[in-house]
């Protein structure tokens, strides 16, 4: 391992937003200007790449690093085209800047597992461009047809010499800038589908890796804030006067959220929070408790005169449902999930006048950019946000309210400052994946084909709190038009009366070939805040609609893989996965004594996910010992990567699935650590075995599909084993 | 005033004693590879060893650690100088978020160093105080095998860290 070099590039990775000059609120698409600072002599073809005299070749990442590895597979991207080694590049997270705009979300952010769909045309033609600028420089400086020259390792090759690109770079600054240059094609890769250690594997494995946690600016204090036990109440008075007597206290101050103690050390801070004492307006959230909710939810699903929003009307809808052979009718639920970064939130602020600089891992840059204008009323270029890495994201990290905080306490005391949220204040200030009552009816032929599909969901919307979040925070006008357009178009109030909230039927109705489909949901929110989730809809709707085909396999006592495959015709790419899981866990084979198999298939975010996960029950508890897994997600960039992901979304899927509950008493948040909202452990974790069908496709999503059929695929294999068919999530045996 | 050894450096520092050690650590000595992730003692993303031992220190007062021998993950090893399970972690290529595995490797660490070839249950008892939100369990636990296999292979080594070059320093000691 060539160490020095390898040091060098992770201290450049570590402190590249530090380091990066930003150029905030370049709208205008006409202006040349690049997301990073320039270096002096360096070739800068775009916002993606710079290449210095000295060889140094730096990619600016264009999305979050939160775990997913985009790090990798984008570097890679750049590499395959660039002709350079992916470990001898030196990556930094871009900041903010036009052109890091998400092409599918259309703003600047990383969600919705679409980085490697989306960027993989674009990210490669700026590497290829840029090959083929040093190309030609090199044609040029050395007289040689450009079509004789070997790019390969960073270097061109020619007449037997190595030069390395650095040497070139001086030249292709002052040529034309080719375009359209031609892509290598997948024969010709050598990065891409390659298997390598991560990139940032060396850097998160010495405690050098930079999160947003770990920033340090000059004279920095440390925050806390208290936030009323009902998310979301007001506060009607408080009283520092014992607060501010604790030691290292330099200042209390009323926030929108609550009461903000600033001190010399987060202990501190943190042990002064006690002292305060504070007073809350009670809202209409303290009315409420998770079983108060779940009357009012049936008391709503069995109530027909509300017949709520359409999510989908195909052939005869429901009209049929009662002719078929088998009738089949069931209701499911899901409680709120908190999502549990590792990292609590936080944020760093650092004033200097008119300025304004914030570092922290966002999932979503524009957002947290646009909530330093709002909240702090800075002008927004004179705002830079400072990217670092997650310690997770799952949806959570990037919404703003962080930033709003901690700007408005910066600004307040007129110090730089630290927030850091405790692990307390993350669970019950979360955005949490919203409940859900439904009530699954289907009709089947006698030969097992679905013939009519029917489902009345009721509970709150995924983005009607997002979107009251986002409105005013990304509303600044020198954010993109399309952006606001956007957001516009999805109003709360829209949700609520007109259409229905598309994330909250995600993949409820989807997968198999059912001719008449009637989906409606019925939209009722307490107003617990809600959020997205990892893999949104899809968490929970993956587990309704699954644990239902298994219902209705076997009402007409067909296996449950053959019901499958027979009602998905349509689905090639959920087949090929469903195929393939079935032959490597062996379904329908013997299985160790007291083990069974439950199987489960769901396509989300353009790939289709199937999964055999291998059970035994002892007394009342439920043990994991295997999920097998399939995944369709078109061509590869880094099979250990896919397969992690997949492996991460199956741990992550069944922590929900065996412990996940956020619960409610007048309001209050009933958990509020790892010892109330338990995550699965490393002795508890089944063995997983990750499949990827071979593809030439178009890559797709990674990040999140491999979460939703876990649950259903437990939840089936569990009902083999122990005869009762669980429906309410988490999954709890009588 | 409290004294302490930090990564092999005598330090010593003037604080609320009962601030816990991951804070001083943190955010008066810059020491930023510990993480902190509960503040209860539930997941481990803090984990030092404590004279050797692999120990909590959201919830160990810094009173408690005078003249105690403290290592952090920046005492482990360095880029420069990889300790067997850093570059076993990065072999496997272990990390995702990246987040709890400082914590991860220092509770591995204090396993090898009692136990130089663990089994499954051993390690499953070891790295039951760790959680990985990611999810990267079998990897950490495939990496503990194969860095365990690494090190009972090699001579005993004795590791020093120099705060000021940020380089830890490595002696074979004479067997
Ligand atoms: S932060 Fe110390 S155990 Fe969680
Ligand atoms: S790698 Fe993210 S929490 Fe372990």
């Amino acid at each position: 391992m060539k160490t020095a070099s390898i040091t060098r590039r992770l201290f450049l990775l570590s402190t590249g937003a530090a380091a990066t000059g930003l150029i905030v609120g370049c709208s205008s698409a006409a202006t040349k200007s690049k997301g990073y600072s320039s270096i002096a002599g360096a070739f800068e073809p775009n916002s993606f790449i710079q290449i210095t005299p000295d060889n140094q070749v730096i990619f600016y990442l264009p999305s979050s690093e939160m775990g997913q590895g985009i790090l990798d597979g984008l570097t890679t991207l750049i590499a395959e085209e660039l002709r350079v080694d992916p470990t001898a590049i030196d990556v930094r997270h871009a900041s903010l800047h036009s052109d890091y705009k998400n092409p599918e979300l259309r703003f600047q952010g990383t969600g919705g597992s679409n980085a490697t769909r989306t960027q993989f045309l674009p990210l490669r033609q700026a590497a290829a461009d840029t090959a083929a600028a040093i190309r030609n420089a090199a044609a040029k400086q050395l007289n040689q047809p450009a079509h004789k020259l070997l790019l390969a390792d960073g270097h061109v090759t020619a007449e037997g010499r190595r030069y390395a690109f650095g040497e070139f770079v001086a030249l292709a600054a002052l040529m034309p800038m080719p375009e359209n240059s031609p892509l290598r094609g997948p024969a010709q890769f050598d990065q891409i589908g390659r298997e390598r250690p991560r990139l940032d594997a060396l850097a998160k494995s010495t405690g050098i890796a930079v999160f947003g946690i770990d920033a340090e600016v000059e004279n920095l204090y440390r925050a806390v804030v208290v936030r009323s036990p009902v998310l979301g109440a007001p506060l009607k008075r408080f009283d520092a006067t014992a607060a501010l007597k604790q030691p290292g206290v330099v200042d209390v101050v009323e926030i929108r959220t609550g009461v903000a103690i600033v001190a010399q050390s987060y202990w501190q801070a943190r042990k002064a929070a006690s002292a305060l004492e504070l007073d809350w307006e009670k809202t209409e959230l303290a009315s409420w408790s998770s079983d108060s909710i779940y009357q009012k939810f049936t008391q709503t699903l069995n109530d027909s005169s509300q017949k709520g929003l359409k999510c989908c009307d195909e052939g005869e809808g429901d009209k049929l449902l009662n002719q078929a052979q088998h009738v089949v009718s069931a209701d499911y639920y899901a409680p709120y999930l908190a999502h549990a970064t590792m990292e609590p939130l936080n944020c760093t602020v650092a004033v200097d006048g008119d300025n304004c600089a914030v570092y922290l891992g966002t999932q979503y840059v524009e957002a947290s950019a646009g909530a330093v204008v709002y909240y702090g009323d800075f002008d927004a270029d004179k705002v830079k946000v400072h990217p670092a890495f997650l310690g997770g994201g799952f949806g959570r990290r990037g919404l703003g309210d962080d930033v709003a905080e901690a700007v408005v306490i910066a600004k307040k005391t007129g110090r730089n400052i630290q927030l850091v949220w405790s692990r307390e204040d993350d669970m019950s200030n979360d955005f949490y994946r919203p409940a859900a009552l439904v009530r699954m009816q289907a009709g089947v032929s006698e030969q097992g084909l679905i013939e009519t599909w029917a489902v009345r969901r009721v509970g709150p919307n995924v983005l009607d709190h997002i979107l009251d979040q986002w409105v005013d925070v990304l509303a600044p006008d020198y954010l993109n038009k399309g952006f606001v357009d956007w957001l516009s178009k999805l109003g709360r109030p829209l949700f609520k009366r007109f259409i229905a909230d598309p994330s909250s039927a995600d993949g409820i109705f989807s997968d198999y070939d059912m001719p008449n489909k009637a989906v409606r949901h019925v939209a009722q929110d307490p107003g617990l805040r809600t959020g997205l989730w990892r893999s949104v809809g899809h968490s929970s709707n993956a587990f309704f609609k699954e644990s239902f085909i298994d219902e209705l396999a076997q009402r007409a006592g067909i296996d449950e893989l053959q019901f499958r495959l027979a009602n998905m015709k349509n689905n090639p790419r959920l087949t090929e996965a469903t195929e393939l899981v079935a032959a490597k866990a062996g379904w329908g084979k013997a299985l160790p004594g007291g083990h069974f198999h439950g199987l489960a298939t769901h396509s989300s975010f353009g790939s289709a996910v199937a999964q055999i996960a291998e059970v035994s029950v002892e007394g009342t508890k439920i043990v994991v010992h295997k999920v097998t897994a399939a995944i369709h997600c078109g061509l590869v960039v880094n099979p250990g990567i896919v397969r992690d992901a997949v492996e991460g979304g199956i741990i992550f899927g069944l922590t929900a699935a065996l412990h996940g509950e956020i619960t409610l008493v007048d309001g209050v948040i009933q958990q509020s650590n790892f010892h109330s909202y338990p995550m699965l452990r490393m002795a508890d974790a089944p063995k997983v075995e990750v499949h990827i069908v071979e593809s030439q496709e178009h890559p797709e999503g990674v990040g999140e599909p491999g979460l939703p059929p876990l649950a259903p695929a437990v939840a089936n294999a569990v009902f083999k084993a122990s005869g009762q068919r669980l429906r309410d999530l988490p999954l709890r045996l009588t | 005033m409290i004294n302490f050894q930090l990564n092999n450096t005598s330090v010593q520092v003037d604080i609320d004693p009962d601030t816990p050690l991951l804070w001083v650590v943190r955010d008066h000595f810059k020491l930023k590879g510990s993480k902190f992730g509960c503040g209860m003692g539930l997941c481990g993303a803090c984990t030092m060893h404590v004279n050797g031992e692999a120990v909590r220190t959201c919830t160990l007062p810094i009173a408690a650690v005078q003249g105690a021998a403290i290592i952090s993950i920046e005492g482990l090893g360095t880029p420069d100088n990889l300790h067997p399970l850093q570059q076993a972690w990065v072999e496997h290529s272990v990390p995702q978020c990246g987040y709890c595995q400082s914590g991860q490797l220092m509770s591995a660490s204090a396993l090898l160093q009692k136990n130089p070839n663990p089994t499954d249950d051993d390690i499953d008892v070891a790295m039951n105080g760790n959680i990985c939100r990611c999810g990267t369990y079998s990897k950490i636990k495939s990496a503990i095998k194969s860095g365990a296999e690494v090190m009972r292979t090699q001579e005993s080594i004795v590791e020093t860290f120099d705060p000021a070059s940020g380089k830890s320093i490595v002696k074979e000691a004479s067997s």
